[in-house]
C-alpha cells in the first residue's frame, strides 16, 4: 500500500493501476496466450490463439482485438500491455540470431571456444558441446590488457580496434558486436572506449560490452552472456518496432511494457539494449503468478511452483511471497537435462528448476532396463500414441488416459478425442511386455517415475537453496499439474496444494502482476572487516542509481521505486557465496549486522558455521521494482455458464487404478466449473475442467475458494 | 523383500540423487580452490554392509574406485560393533584412500533406530598436507606430508579436538584445512539426515534387499556385455616419461566368460620420485575403463566392479608400497585408462577412444602482494581422443575430469598474470576423426615475491596415440622463461618470469585421407588446422582463402 501512495505523489504519473485497463500476452511455442484485466468491473476474460511463428505480432494483434471485441471495446481503450515472448530464447536455441562479431583481449580469442574444461558427463566419451554463437573467423583480438588491480598493463590499441570492426563489417558483414575483455567487471573503461570509437565510425551497429550486460568475474560465462546479447539484439530490435507499430496502427495508445526473466517488466527501450534478459521469461510469468496467489490472503507464503506442460515440467520455488532469484541460467543445452552441456548465462531470473517429463514425454526402458521418463518427447506431431496420429511411442499422456485419469471423451474440454486402445498398444510393446506387466501397470510405472522425478528435482533445488518445503503450499498448472501434484506433494510432505482457476494461461495473468524491474550485480571483493560504512553505502548508491535509471527512464517517480540490496558473501577461501538480502535502511548502519545475517543463511543451507572465520563480499546486488499492480479485487471470468439450480457437479463415475490394489475400481468424477465456492470433494475423485484433470487421492479434500482457486488439502497421513 | 521394475527404478534414482545431494553440500562448503573450481571430491554411499550403492554424479572417476576399499580398511580397523551414532572416522593413508596424502577420506556411520544402516563416505583433496608440499621431489611418503592413520575424528558427536588440533600443527594454512575437513564432516552429515528420512518415507528398514537389486542389476547388465565379447588375452605396453628414464606400463586384459582379469606383469618398478602409484589407485582406473566401455551408462556402484579382477607384481610402479612416496600417483595413474583402451580396441573398435593429451597440473604456493599466503593447483586440459564417428574435444581432460581455472579467479587467487591461453592448431592426431587440440597457456609471477612451482605432466616424449590408421597428438612441453623444463620438476619462480604450458593433442581415429574435405575446410576456417597442417598431416590442398580444397595427387 505504501509503495502505491508513493506512486501517486509521484511528480510524473505513471499508470493508475487502480483503474487501467490491462492486457497480458504471452507467446509460447504452439498458443499465445491472452488474459485482460477490467479493474473496474474486477473481471479477467481469457483467449488463446495459434502462434504466428513467422510474424509473431501478427497472433498478438489480431487476439488481442478479437479479445477486446469481445468486451465491446477496442485496443485504444487498453492502458498497458504486457508482453511476454519466447522469440530470444529460440532464436538462440536455433542460431537464427544475427551475424555476430567479437572483440576480445589480445591472447584470449580462443576463451570461448574452451569452455570450463570439463566434461558434464564422465562416462560418456561422445558428449557434445554447444557451439559457441560467434565462429573464429569472427573473432579478432584487440591489443590491451588491465589487470585485476586495474594496472593498465597495455594501453587500448584504438586504431587496431577501428580495423577490425572495419573489416569485420565491411567484409564478414556483421550486424551485431560483442565486446569481452579480462577483468572489465570492475575496470570498463577500455570497453567504453572502444563503443564511443565504434559507434562513431558505424552508428548503425549495436554493440555490447561485458562489463554492461553481466559485469561478473569468470570471463568465459561473462563473454558468452554478452555475445547472445549482441546476436539476438537484431531480432529484438526488429521484433519489438514492428510489434509498436502494429499496435499503434490498430489504436493502441497505451503502454507496452516486456517481461524479462527476474520476473519484472521492462521498457522496450531496455529490452532492446538487453534483449539476453528476456530468455526464459514465459516460465518466470508462471512462477511470478504463483507468488502473487501466496501473497493473497488464506494461502501459504512459502510455496513451490509446479508447471507440467506439454514438453516439459518446470519448477520454482517462492519463499515469503516473492520467487528466490539467481544470477544464473543455461541455455541451448545439448543434453536436455545435464548441466554443464548448455551455454551459461549470468542474467538476473527467477530460479527455475528443469525436471523434465511433460505430457508428451516418451517413457523408454532404460540401460539398467528399468523405465525412463523423457527426455525426448513426441511434441504435438505425432504426438502421443492415444492422439491417433501416427505416433507409437508410449507418453505420460498414454499412461494418464490408461490409468483412468484422463476421460478419452474430454481431452481439452471435448475438443480433441483420445483412443485408449492406442494408448494401450504403446504401454504393452514398449514397457509392459518386456519388463513382464500388464499395460496398466506399465502405465503406473511411468506415471510415479515422472512423479519421483519432479520430487527428486524439487528436493535437490530446495535442498541447495536451505528451503523447506515441508509445511509450504504448492501451485500446480499447466495442462499435467493438476494430474500429478497430490501424489507429488505427497512424497514431499507438502500439505496443500492450489490448483488455480485458468491454469492454463497462468503466464499471461503473471504478466498482469508483474512490476517494472531492473536487477543489477557487480563483481567487487571486498573483506568485510576493511569495509567503512561509508564505502558500503557509496557502492550500494551507485549501484541503486544504475538500477533506477531505467524505471525513472520509463517515467517512474522516484518515490514509487522500491529498492532492494544483496550482497554474496563467503568465508574468506572459500569458493561459493551466498545471497544475503540487506534489510532497508541505511546500508552502512547495517554494516554492524551483516555477520549475523550470513550467519543465519548459511547456517539455514549447510546446518553448520564456521565461527571467526572473516567474511568477503564478492557481488553487489541491487534491484529496483515499480509498484506490483494489484489483482486484489478481481475475480477470473468463470467460463462455464452459471449452473443452474438443482444441478450438481457429479458427472458419474469412471474406473481408475488402484497401484495398492493392482485393479481398476471406480471413482467419482466431477466438473470444476459447476463446483461452487465451499463445496468440499473428498477422493478419491476427479474434478474436470477443460485443461486439465485434478486427480485427488485417498484422503485428499479439495475445497474451491472465492478466487476459483481448487484448494487441496493432502490427507493419507502425509 | 523384492522390487518390481516401477519401485526399483524409482527407489535407485532416489538413492543418486542423495549421493548428488551430499557432494552439493560438500562442493558449496569446502575452502579448497581444487574442490570448488575443480571439482576434485567424491561422495559415495554404502548400504550397512559396506557395499556401495551410489555415488554423486559429479564426481571424479579415481575417488569412486577408491572409496570402497576405504570403507573396508576402516571397517577393519574399526569394526561395526566399536562405531556409535555422531562418530567419524577419517584418513589419508596413500594405501587405504586415494594414493596419496592430500585427500582426506571422511567416513560418517548412519544410524536409525540405534541400528547401523548406511555409511557415507566424502573425499576432497586439502589445499595442504605439510611436509615437502605438493611435488613429485619427494623421495619417501615421510617427506611429503602428514599420514593420518584410520582415527575417529568425532566420537558421538564431539569433535577430536586433540587429533584437529595436531593435524593443523602440521599444515600451512590451517584454516583453510580445518574448514575443509569441517566441510567434509557436514555434507556426511546431510547424508546421514537424507539417508534416514529416505528409509521412513519408503517404510525400508534395511538397505540390504535394496542395495543388493541395484548391485545385482549393475553387475548383471555389466557381465552381459563382458560376456558378448571374444574370450581371450590381449596386451598393450605404452612407454611414459619418467623421471631419468622411460617407464613402461605393460598390461594383459584376459576375457573369460563374463570376467575381465587384469595383470600389470612387465611394468617398471616404482622410483624414488614421487610418481608412484598404489594399487588402490590403478584399481579405480580399471574400474573406470571396463565401465565406460561396458555400461556408461549406468550409475556407478559396487556391481560395476565385481567382475573385474586385477594383479600388479608388488613393488611395481602401478602397485608401489610403503614407503614409496606417491604425491603425483595421478600422472602415471591416469594412463592406467588409455593403457586399457588400447589393449582392448580390437575388440570393441567402436568404443573405444584414441589416446587423449591428458592435462597438466601446476602448484604453486607463495605470497601475494598483499602478502596473503596462497596454495593453488592451475589445470590446463590437453586435447580429447577422438573415437570413432566422433572428433575429440579441444582442451578436454581424461580420463580424468578437473575443471580449467578461470583466468579472473586464478589471478585474483594468486597475483600472477595470465598473458593469453589460445588453443594450437595442428596439435590434435590426424585422423578421419580429429584428435582435440592442446592450447597453450602462459602465467606470470606478478607477486612481486619469489613463488615455488611444481609442474606434473606427462606427455612430454611419448605422444597421444591415435587408432585405427589415426595420428598420435602433438607433444606437451613446459617452458620457463622461454627454455623447456622437466615435465615433473619443481622450480622456483622469480618476479616476472613466465612459466608456459603447451598442451599436449589428442589421438586421431581412422585414416587421414579419409577425412572429408568440407570438414577440413570448416577445420581450417575455424582455425583448428592450418593450411600447412592440412597440406601435411591429411594430404589435402587448401586455398588460402579457405573455400576450396582438394587431396594432393600422388
Amino acid at each position: 500500500m505504501l509503495a502505491r501512495r508513493g506512486l501517486f505523489n509521484a511528480p510524473v504519473p505513471f499508470l493508475d493501476l487502480r483503474m487501467d485497463l490491462r492486457l497480458g500476452v504471452d507467446i509460447g511455442g504452439t498458443f499465445t496466450d491472452f488474459a485482460l484485466l477490467d479493474p473496474q468491473r474486477g473481471t479477467v476474460a481469457l483467449h488463446k490463439r495459434l502462434t504466428t511463428p513467422h510474424a509473431p505480432e501478427r497472433a498478438v494483434i489480431d487476439g488481442a482485438l478479437a479479445l477486446l471485441a469481445e468486451q465491446g471495446a477496442g485496443l485504444d481503450a487498453v492502458d498497458l500491455l504486457v508482453h511476454g515472448t519466447t522469440l530470444i530464447t529460440n532464436a538462440t536455441i536455433e542460431r537464427r540470431g544475427a551475424r555476430t562479431g567479437f572483440l576480445v583481449t589480445r591472447g584470449f580469442r580462443d576463451v570461448i571456444d574452451i569452455g570450463r574444461e570439463q566434461r558434464y558427463d564422465l562416462f560418456d566419451l561422445r558428449l557434445r558441446f554447444p557451439e559457441p554463437l560467434v565462429p573464429p573467423a569472427l573473432r579478432r583480438e584487440i591489443p590491451e590488457r588491465v589487470l585485476g588491480s586495474g594496472t593498465v598493463e597495455l594501453a587500448l590499441d584504438e586504431d587496431a580496434v577501428l580495423a577490425a570492426v572495419q573489416e569485420l563489417v565491411e567484409h564478414e558483414g556483421i550486424e551485431a558486436l560483442a565486446v569481452g575483455l579480462l577483468h572489465s567487471y570492475a575496470h570498463p573503461a577500455h570497453e567504453r572506449r572502444i563503443r564511443a570509437l565504434v559507434q562513431s565510425a558505424f552508428p548503425q551497429l549495436p554493440v555490447s560490452l561485458s562489463g554492461e550486460v553481466c559485469p561478473f568475474m569468470r570471463e568465459y560465462e561473462r563473454w558468452t552472456t554478452t555475445i547472445v546479447n549482441a546476436y539476438t539484439q537484431p531480432l529484438a530490435d526488429r521484433y519489438l518496432g514492428a510489434l509498436e507499430s502494429g499496435l499503434a496502427q490498430a489504436g493502441f495508445r497505451g503502454r507496452l511494457l516486456v517481461m524479462t526473466a527476474n520476473g519484472g517488466s521492462a521498457t522496450p527501450e531496455t529490452a532492446r539494449r538487453f534483449p539476453v534478459r528476456l530468455i526464459e521469461s514465459g516460465p518466470a510469468a508462471g512462477a511470478l503468478m504463483c507468488a502473487w496467489l501466496g501473497r493473497q490472503g488464506g494461502l501459504p507464503r512459502d510455496l513451490l511452483s509446479f508447471d507440467l506442460g506439454g514438453t516439459t515440467a518446470k519448477g520454482a520455488l517462492v519463499r515469503a511471497g516473492e520467487p528466490l532469484r539467481r544470477f544464473e541460467l543455461e541455455v541451448a543445452r545439448v543434453h536436455a537435462f545435464k548441466r554443464g552441456s548448455g551455454l551459461p548465462l549470468k542474467i538476473p531470473v527467477i530460479d527455475m528448476i528443469e525436471i523434465g517429463s511433460g505430457g508428451g514425454s516418451i517413457a523408454t526402458l532404460d540401460r539398467r532396463d528399468l523405465i525412463a521418463v523423457g527426455p525426448r518427447s513426441a511434441g504435438a506431431a505425432p504426438g502421443p500414441a492415444c492422439y491417433g496420429l501416427g505416433g507409437d511411442q508410449a507418453t505420460l499422456t498414454d499412461a494418464n488416459l490408461v490409468l483412468g485419469f484422463l476421460d478419452p471423451g474430454f481431452f481439452l474440454g471435448g475438443r480433441m478425442r483420445l483412443d485408449p486402445a492406442a494408448a494401450q498398444r504403446a504401454l504393452e510393446a514398449r514397457i509392459g511386455r518386456p519388463l513382464g506387466l500388464d499395460a496398466a501397470r506399465a502405465a503406473w510405472g511411468i506415471h510415479e517415475t515422472a512423479n519421483e522425478d519432479v520430487a527428486r528435482a524439487f528436493r535437490v533445488h530446495a535442498a541447495e537453496r536451505g528451503f523447506d518445503y515441508r509445511s509450504c503450499g504448492m501451485v500446480a498448472f499447466g495442462g499435467g499439474g493438476p494430474v500429478h501434484a497430490m501424489r507429488i506433494a505427497r512424497k514431499l510432505r507438502v500439505p496443500r496444494v492450489i490448483l488455480p482457476a485458468g491454469a492454463g494461461v497462468m503466464s499471461a495473468i503473471g504478466l498482469l502482476v508483474s512490476p517494472l524491474r531492473f536487477d543489477v550485480v557487480r563483481s567487487d571483493r571486498v573483506q568485510l572487516d576493511g569495509l567503512a560504512p561509508d564505502g558500503l553505502a557509496a557502492r550500494f548508491a551507485a549501484l541503486e542509481t544504475e538500477a533506477a535509471a531505467p524505471l525513472l527512464g520509463a517515467g517512474l517517480g522516484r518515490s514509487a521505486i522500491a529498492t532492494g540490496r544483496a550482497l554474496d558473501l563467503r568465508y574468506r577461501g572459500q569458493g561459493y557465496e551466498i545471497e544475503v538480502s540487506l534489510p532497508p535502511g541505511d546500508p552502512a548502519e547495517l554494516l554492524a549486522g551483516i555477520p549475523a545475517l550470513f550467519d543465519r543463511a548459511y547456517r539455514r543451507i549447510f546446518g553448520i558455521t564456521f565461527p571467526g572465520q572473516p567474511l568477503e563480499i564478492v557481488n553487489w546486488k541491487a534491484s529496483a521494482t515499480g509498484p506490483s499492480p494489484a489483482l486484489d479485487t478481481a475475480r477470473l471470468a468463470v467460463t462455464a455458464p452459471p449452473r443452474p439450480p438443482g444441478a450438481t457437479a457429479g458427472k458419474g463415475e469412471r474406473p481408475v487404478y488402484d497401484p495398492a490394489a493392482g485393479a481398476y475400481r471406480p471413482v467419482r468424477v466431477l466438473d470444476r466449473y459447476a463446483l461452487g465456492p465451499g463445496e468440499s470433494v473428498h477422493g478419491p475423485a476427479l474434478i474436470e475442467e477443460n485443461e486439465s484433470t485434478c486427480v485427488l487421492g485417498e484422503g485428499d479434500i479439495a475445497v474451491p475458494d472465492v478466487h476459483g482457486n481448487l484448494v487441496v488439502t493432502i490427507g493419507g497421513g502425509a | 523383500m523384492s522390487f518390481d521394475p516401477v519401485e526399483l527404478g524409482i527407489l535407485w534414482d532416489r538413492v543418486v540423487s542423495i549421493a548428488d545431494e551430499i557432494v552439493s553440500a560438500l562442493v558449496t562448503t569446502s575452502f579448497s580452490t581444487m574442490v570448488r573450481e575443480s571439482g576434485d571430491l567424491s561422495c559415495m554411499l554404502f548400504n550397512g554392509d559396506g557395499a556401495s550403492l551410489a555415488q554423486g554424479n559429479f564426481s571424479v572417476p579415481s575417488f569412486t574406485g577408491t572409496g570402497p576399499p576405504t570403507l573396508r580398511h576402516m571397517l577393519r580397523r574399526i569394526p561395526p560393533d566399536a562405531l556409535e551414532p555422531g562418530d567419524v572416522v577419517i584418513t589419508n593413508d596413500p594405501w587405504m584412500g586415494t594414493g596419496h596424502l592430500w585427500d582426506i577420506n571422511v567416513m560418517r556411520p548412519v544410524f536409525r533406530k540405534g541400528r547401523l544402516v548406511a555409511f557415507t563416505l566424502s573425499v576432497t583433496h586439502l589445499p595442504d598436507i605439510g611436509g615437502g608440499g605438493y611435488a613429485s621431489t619427494g623421495t619417501e611418503v615421510y617427506a611429503e606430508g602428514l599420514r593420518i592413520p584410520i582415527r575417529k575424528l568425532m566420537r558421538r558427536g564431539a569433535l577430536d579436538e586433540d587429533l584437529m588440533e595436531m593435524i593443523l600443527a602440521n599444515v600451512r594454512l590451517p584454516e583453510m584445512v580445518r574448514g575443509d575437513i569441517l566441510a567434509n564432516i557436514a555434507c556426511n552429515e546431510v547424508g546421514g539426515r537424507l539417508i534416514s528420512e529416505f528409509m521412513d518415507e519408503q517404510g525400508l528398514d534395511d538397505l540390504g534387499p535394496l542395495s543388493r537389486a541395484i548391485i545385482g542389476r549393475t553387475e548383471a547388465a555389466m557381465r552381459e556385455r563382458i560376456a558378448a565379447l571374444p574370450d581371450g588375452t590381449w596386451r598393450n605396453s605404452v612407454p611414459v616419461e619418467g623421471i631419468d628414464a622411460p617407464i613402461g606400463l605393460s598390461c594383459a586384459v584376459t576375457i573369460r566368460g563374463s570376467d575381465v582379469a587384469i595383470d600389470f606383469t612387465g611394468t617398471t618398478p616404482a622410483l624414488t620420485r614421487a610418481i608412484n602409484v598404489p594399487l588402490c589407485y590403478t584399481r579405480a582406473f580399471c574400474n573406470y575403463a571396463v565401465k565406460v566401455l561396458t555400461i556408461p551408462e549406468l550409475p556407478n556402484n559396487e556391481g560395476a566392479a565385481n567382475p573385474i579382477s586385477l594383479s600388479a607384481p608388488e613393488g611395481c610402479i602401478l602397485n608401489a608400497v610403503h614407503p614409496s612416496p606417491t604425491a603425483g600417483r595421478h600422472v602415471i595413474g591416469h594412463f592406467v585408462a588409455p593403457l586399457i583402451f588400447g589393449a582392448l580396441a580390437p575388440v570393441l573398435p567402436a568404443q573405444v577412444q584414441a589416446d587423449s593429451g591428458m592435462l597438466s597440473q601446476l602448484s604453486v604456493r607463495g605470497e601475494t602482494r598483499e602478502g596473503r599466503g596462497f596454495s593453488s593447483l592451475f589445470f590446463a586440459a590437453g586435447g580429447f581422443g577422438a573415437l570413432r564417428g566422433t572428433d575429440g574435444r579441444d582442451a578436454t581432460p581424461g580420463p580424468s575430469n578437473m575443471i580449467g581455472s578461470p583466468i579472473e579467479i586464478w589471478e585474483d587467487a594468486t597475483g600472477m598474470t595470465v598473458l593469453h591461453k589460445r588453443l594450437l592448431p595442428d596439435s590434435g592426431g590426424a585422423g578421419e576423426w580429429r584428435g582435440g587440440n592442446g592450447q597453450e597457456i602462459a602465467l606470470r609471477n606478478d607477486t612481486g615475491r619469489p613463488m615455488d612451482a611444481a609442474v606434473f605432466s606427462s606427455r612430454t616424449e611419448y605422444p597421444a596415440q591415435g587408432l585405427d590408421g589415426g595420428r598420435p597428438g602433438a607433444l606437451r612441453d613446459t617452458l620457463i622463461n622461454g627454455a623447456p623444463v622437466h615435465a615433473k620438476g619443481r622450480y622456483m619462480l622469480a618476479p616476472g618470469d613466465v612459466v608456459t604450458t603447451r598442451e599436449a593433442g589428442g589421438g586421431g581415429h581412422g585414416d587421414p585421407a579419409r577425412r572429408g574435405l568440407e570438414q577440413l575446410l570448416r577445420d581450417a576456417r575455424d582455425g583448428r588446422i592450418t593450411v600447412e597442417g592440412a597440406l601435411r598431416d591429411f594430404g589435402v590442398v587448401v586455398d588460402p582463402g579457405m573455400t576450396r580444397a582438394h587431396r594432393r595427387r600422388t
